[in-house]
């Protein structure tokens, strides 16, 4: 018992800044990775919802353009995470159309542990679950082509616009691996 | 023992070095130190473990061996040990089997008793420092009695050895705890195959 809140105390170290290059490099790639995104989607998409996936892109920008060796930020789970949480949001508001609710946490929980199953864990994929389940009337009138668009499109065109600026930095590269 | 003094020397570092480290690699590492140490600590065990098990005595013997017979005199046995610059040799019987080991400290022993005769309780046998003492204590430098004697009278035995496939790991340990330097290698038919000395085995691990 003790154990279990000694657990709770943390007392591990936290790991140390990045230098000023690395925020820099950060800063470019996250401007450069949503401008097309999101001006892409105020021009195409008239219907106000559709744009609340970007939400889940600005999460993944932390990642793919922050975060750039982390696991979690590879194409695999950039990609992967996205769309395997796209079909599952929608799938569970399909499940319980009823219920929102019930559909999120649902779409949520079963998106984290089928991107665990994927090997694709993608935190701003747990996003794309949710926006699919309350993003309304408009998202819902997508089905499954949610994943496609305007998730997967979104998805590939920052991921080419990380491959890019990623790699222009002497001191970075990406992806560390594809698949 | 052995395997205990290598694990703390590839972990011996704090969370500070790690730190550190992670500062002198650019760009976010999604990991913190402490996780960093205990993936390090378990990999470092991997890798021990791998090369207990993957290197054998028959990749680090040193082969072919310079070897003496029980019949040498032990004046050609000293001049070949002397030109080939080495300190213990196997030696052979007339079967071509390994039937003792003469190393340095063989002629060490002799050579502080007159009379030949070994007296293993006595504290100052076989150490060149107390041939040195006799030396100087006027009681004669005795090497030119050894002169007729062969390598079987002098020999330690039985002799220490291993077979091909026992891991390096398990060498280590028989030179730790038999107190010897250098261990003949047999092969399954119990020939003579190749010699292992204390300085191949660092040199597996480096």
């Amino acid at each position: 018992m003790i154990e279990f809140f000694n657990k709770m105390k943390g007392g591990k170290q936290s790991p140390p800044a990045v230098n000023l290059s690395e925020i820099l490099w950060s800063w470019l790639g996250a401007f450069l990775g949503i401008t097309p995104v999101a001006f892409l989607h105020y021009n195409m998409f008239s219907e106000k919802a559709i744009v609340l996936i970007i939400g889940s892109f600005g999460a993944s920008a932390v990642l793919i353009y922050g975060a750039i060796r982390s696991p979690l930020a590879q194409p695999r789970n950039l990609v992967g995470g996205h769309l395997v949480s796209a079909v599952i949001g929608v799938a569970s508001y399909k499940l319980f159309p009823d219920a929102v609710w019930l559909a999120s946490s649902f779409g949520v929980a079963t998106a984290i542990a089928a991107m665990h199953a994927t090997k694709t864990l993608h935190p701003p994929g747990g996003a794309t679950a949710l926006i699919a389940v309350i993003g309304g009337e408009q998202i819902h009138k997508l089905g499954f082509y949610y994943a496609l668009m305007p998730v997967g499109s979104g998805v590939l065109i920052m991921l080419f616009v990380a491959v890019i600026v990623n790699n222009l930095a002497k001191s970075r590269r990406y992806p560390e691996f594809w698949f | 023992m052995k395997s205990n003094t290598l694990n703390q020397c590839t972990i011996g570092f704090s969370e500070d070095d790690i730190i550190e480290a992670m500062r002198d690699i650019s760009g976010y590492l999604d990991i913190t130190p402490s996780d960093f140490k205990e993936i390090y600590q378990i990999a470092s065990r991997h890798a021990l473990e791998r090369l207990k098990n993957s290197v054998k005595a028959e990749h680090v013997m040193t082969t072919p061996v310079i070897t003496a017979f029980e019949e040498t005199s032990i004046l050609d046995a000293a001049k070949q040990m002397a030109h080939n610059n080495i300190s213990g040799v196997p030696v052979l019987n007339n079967k071509q089997r390994v039937a003792g080991i003469l190393s340095e400290k063989d002629f060490l022993k002799r050579m502080v008793h007159k009379d030949g005769i070994v007296r293993e309780n006595e504290k100052d046998s076989g150490s060149f420092m107390s041939i040195i003492a006799q030396c100087l204590d006027f009681r004669g430098c005795l090497a030119a009695d050894l002169k007729k004697l062969y390598v079987k009278d002098i020999m330690s035995f039985p002799p220490v050895t291993v077979e091909k496939s026992i891991s390096i790991m398990d060498v280590a340990a028989i030179f730790e705890s038999r107190k010897i330097n250098r261990v003949p290698v047999l092969d399954e038919n119990a020939n003579l195959a190749g010699i292992i000395a204390r300085s191949d085995i660092v040199q597996a691990f480096c």
